[in-house]
């Protein structure tokens, strides 16, 4: 392929390899625990833009909005990680015996967990994860691949079918995306539970994905590919990405004081042991990242309509979402584990995958729906 | 026509022919230039060169302001004024304040947002804007697009202004006087529809009042007020004549006085009896007493109230059966117990005051 001699290529790939041996080292030095946390902080990490970026595709298809469908193509690309991730997926199953307690026998003996046990046991926990998957790369085809074979064929009644469809992409990512927050995150510690915790999740996904629209827009732009392009749409895509900051604030500042006010020994040890000596810098930053910073610098009318700056806060907001993953999953490895050179490693595997992977799918098909038929219209949208 | 021309105004007979006429005109600075269409016209704000409203910022502003009121207030009143310490959280608690902030920040915000908008930036109440009286009105509301060129300030040169409005296109150029309105027909102030609104306000108080009287769509409330009356199965009943029920019966003393003489505390002093008379002494007493009975709390200091002090000489030298009495029927601001606590209940407390009362005045064959 020719772009494994693109400069950029040349400098990712190297050091993704050199990520890979230090992932691989963790695993033989650090033991596997630490191995599979960090490899289930990133594969959310991914999942979740992926299927943040379906759920632009379907919501936009289910509301008809017009301002989205020139961006569309973006948040198509990016909902490609659903299969992107897969094998990903896979290896993070193998994770369950070694970082989940709820799989341990010893698990039973407390009778909170083992009233669980009835939906945490490993085979049907794999199988909601499969059929998630499927459900996703199904959805995935039909609206992103359907969108492609648009382009070609210029039918105007995949869109019909497209806005018959999405609203079950909508249900469907309503209850997978719940049972991945209560599988993958809640049950590492099988004690705590918060029924807020799902629409938190989907939360930092829709975020992440318009951070990531908003990133794909940018690069798409500075290189003229993205024509037509105005300020009113910019400022509906800055406008979500605000809107969304304040909402994941809501829900998290909801979660947490319920749980500190009412300091209930089985469900407060989650945040004491998240908001205490190392961890509580870390908190801070969380709110500065994923709430004050992005709030005030897109408050204004002109800078929700500024790419570059909605760039640079896509790039906070995502940094944010990962760190929230971090702080969420990561002292799950006990009050003593401090970020060190095992998760330098895995952030050397995965950015430069993650880039590799963003550059070619940015190629995939025109960069507008151009089979749109709305598409016309959607450039001339005004405010 | 005697009034000063404040606006010459002309009509264009499309959006677009009204946006091509804007900077023609614009450029001839004669005036502040107002457009006045039948639909929002993209683009016009910045042909016009409006400036952005800055309601934006004054949202800002205020909900800023009255999240850090909000703050303020209840650092106040939570760890100043009245402190009182909640579920072992510390006085100033942050975290339960913020649903506060935020409600007071939404509610500053909203108000300004809305009351801002209504009557310091389109100034209302504004009776009579010059524009309702031309005869261009009709065309504006309908399917044309006008442009007015106002006098901002100074005077308005109504010659050259209607040259540069027809020179841009624009047809049936009218010039627009201020509005008074003819003798008689005269409002200064709607005194009028304040009467009425006021008026309306009474008429829809009575009917309400009556209303629910008359159609009670909820059950009538009265049950709450007295509740020993029987409501079929609900509510608390009254007792059968003649009886008592079960832990209530009447003590038999009939004053103060004789208390002591006719009242022997029927409980035996063991460590079980002393914590149920803990528990009782702390839900019921404490508040006002004191943790160690010296009537002296946040709240009795609040109220300025002067509950007894339990370690006195006077109230140690009473006998159980008196306090078991004004416990029973209160005394003074004190209200009466005997709802509250039974009978064993409150003859524990009378254990646990007695307790109270000996750790203050321990005599020294009491150390071990």
């Amino acid at each position: 392929m020719s772009e494994g001699t693109s400069p950029a290529a040349r400098v990712l790939i190297p050091l993704c390899l050199v990520g890979l041996a230090g992932a691989v080292g963790t695993y033989v030095v650090a033991g596997p625990e630490r191995f599979f946390i960090n490899w289930l902080i990133w594969f959310l990490f991914l999942l979740t833009i992926g299927l943040g970026g379906l759920f632009i595709v379907a919501l936009e298809h289910t509301v008809a909005s017009l301002w989205s469908v020139p961006v569309r193509r973006i948040a198509e690309r990016l909902s490609g990680l659903v299969v992107g991730i897969v094998p990903v997926a896979l290896i993070a199953l193998f994770s369950l015996p070694v970082v989940f307690p709820w799989t341990h026998p010893e698990a039973a003996a407390e009778p909170m967990v083992a009233g669980k046990l009835v939906w945490l046991n490993i085979p049907w926990f794999v199988a909601r994860m499969v059929i998630s998957l499927i459900l996703w790369v199904v959805c995935y085809r039909f609206l992103a691949g359907g969108s492609l074979r648009q382009d070609e064929t210029k039918d105007p009644a995949f869109t019909l079918k497209a806005r018959r469809f999405a609203p079950v992409v909508l249900i469907i990512f309503a209850f997978t995306l719940t049972n991945v927050a209560f599988d993958w995150i809640s049950s590492l510690e099988p004690l705590w539970y918060s029924d807020i915790f799902g629409v938190y999740l989907f939360v930092g996904t829709f975020l992440a994905g318009l951070a990531s629209t908003a990133l794909g827009v940018a690069y798409l732009d500075r290189r003229g590919r993205l024509p037509g392009l105005r300020f009113d749409h910019r400022y509906n895509l800055g406008g979500l990405v605000f809107a969304f900051t304040v909402f994941w604030s809501y829900i998290a500042f909801a979660q947490y004081m319920l749980q500190w006010y009412a300091n209930m020994p089985e469900e407060v040890f989650w945040y004491k042991d998240r908001i205490e000596g190392f961890w509580w810098y870390a908190a801070i930053l969380l709110a500065l990242l994923h709430f004050a910073i992005p709030f005030l610098a897109l408050a204004t009318r002109k800078a929700k309509g500024n790419l570059k700056l909605l760039a640079r806060i896509a790039v906070v907001v995502l940094a944010a979402h990962f760190l929230d993953l971090f702080w969420m999953i990561f002292p799950v490895l006990g009050p003593e584990a401090r970020p060190s050179w095992p998760e330098l490693a895995f952030a050397l595997l995965f950015i430069p995958a993650g880039l590799l992977w963003a550059r070619w799918a940015m190629r995939r098909g025109a960069d507008m729906p151009v089979g749109d038929p709305r598409l016309e219209a959607a450039l001339e949208f005004r405010l | 026509m005697t009034e000063k021309p404040v606006a010459v105004l002309a009509l264009y007979p499309s959006a677009q022919a009204l946006l091509d006429a804007v900077p023609r005109v614009r450029e001839r600075g004669l005036g502040r230039l107002e457009a006045y269409t039948p639909f929002p016209v993209h683009g016009l704000d910045e042909a016009l060169g409006l400036k952005r409203s800055p309601l934006g910022a004054m949202v800002f502003g205020m909900g800023i302001l009255g999240a850090f009121l909000a703050l303020v207030f209840q650092w106040w009143t939570s760890a100043v004024d009245y402190p009182v310490r909640i579920g072992g959280k510390a006085l100033f608690s942050w975290q339960a304040f913020v649903p506060i902030m935020f409600e007071v920040m939404v509610l500053l915000a909203a108000f300004t947002a809305g009351l801002g908008m209504l009557f310091l930036l389109n100034r209302l109440p504004w009776f009579g804007h010059p524009i309702l009286h031309t005869r261009a009105i009709a065309a504006i509301t309908r399917d044309r697009f006008a442009l007015a060129i106002e006098a901002d300030g100074g005077e308005l040169d109504v010659e050259a202004a209607r040259e540069a409005l027809a020179a841009a296109g624009g047809e049936a150029v009218e010039v627009v006087h201020a509005y008074t309105a003819p003798e008689g027909k005269r409002t200064v102030f709607p005194w009028r529809e304040v009467a009425g609104v006021l008026v309306a306000c009474i008429v829809a108080g009575v009917v309400t009042f009556y209303g629910i009287r008359l159609f009670p769509v909820l059950p009538p409330m009265g049950h709450m007020e007295v509740q020993n009356k029987a409501v079929a199965f609900r509510g608390m009943r009254s007792p059968v004549a003649g009886t008592v029920a079960r832990g209530h019966l009447p003590l038999p003393v009939a004053d103060v006085g004789e208390a002591d003489a006719v009242l022997v505390n029927p409980l035996p002093r063991t460590p079980e009896t002393l914590a149920r008379g803990r528990l009782r002494y702390e839900q019921s007493c404490e508040l006002c007493h004191g943790p160690l009975g010296q009537g002296k709390t946040a709240l009795s200091e609040a109220y300025q109230a002067q509950p007894a002090n339990l370690q006195s000489a006077t109230i140690r030298d009473y006998g159980d059966g008196r306090l078991f009495y004004v416990v029973s029927y209160g005394f003074s601001n004190m209200p009466g117990y005997a709802v509250d606590l039974s009978v064993d209940d409150r003859w524990a407390a009378v254990h646990y005051v007695r307790a109270l009362q000996r750790s203050q005045n321990a005599r020294e064959e009491d150390l071990p």
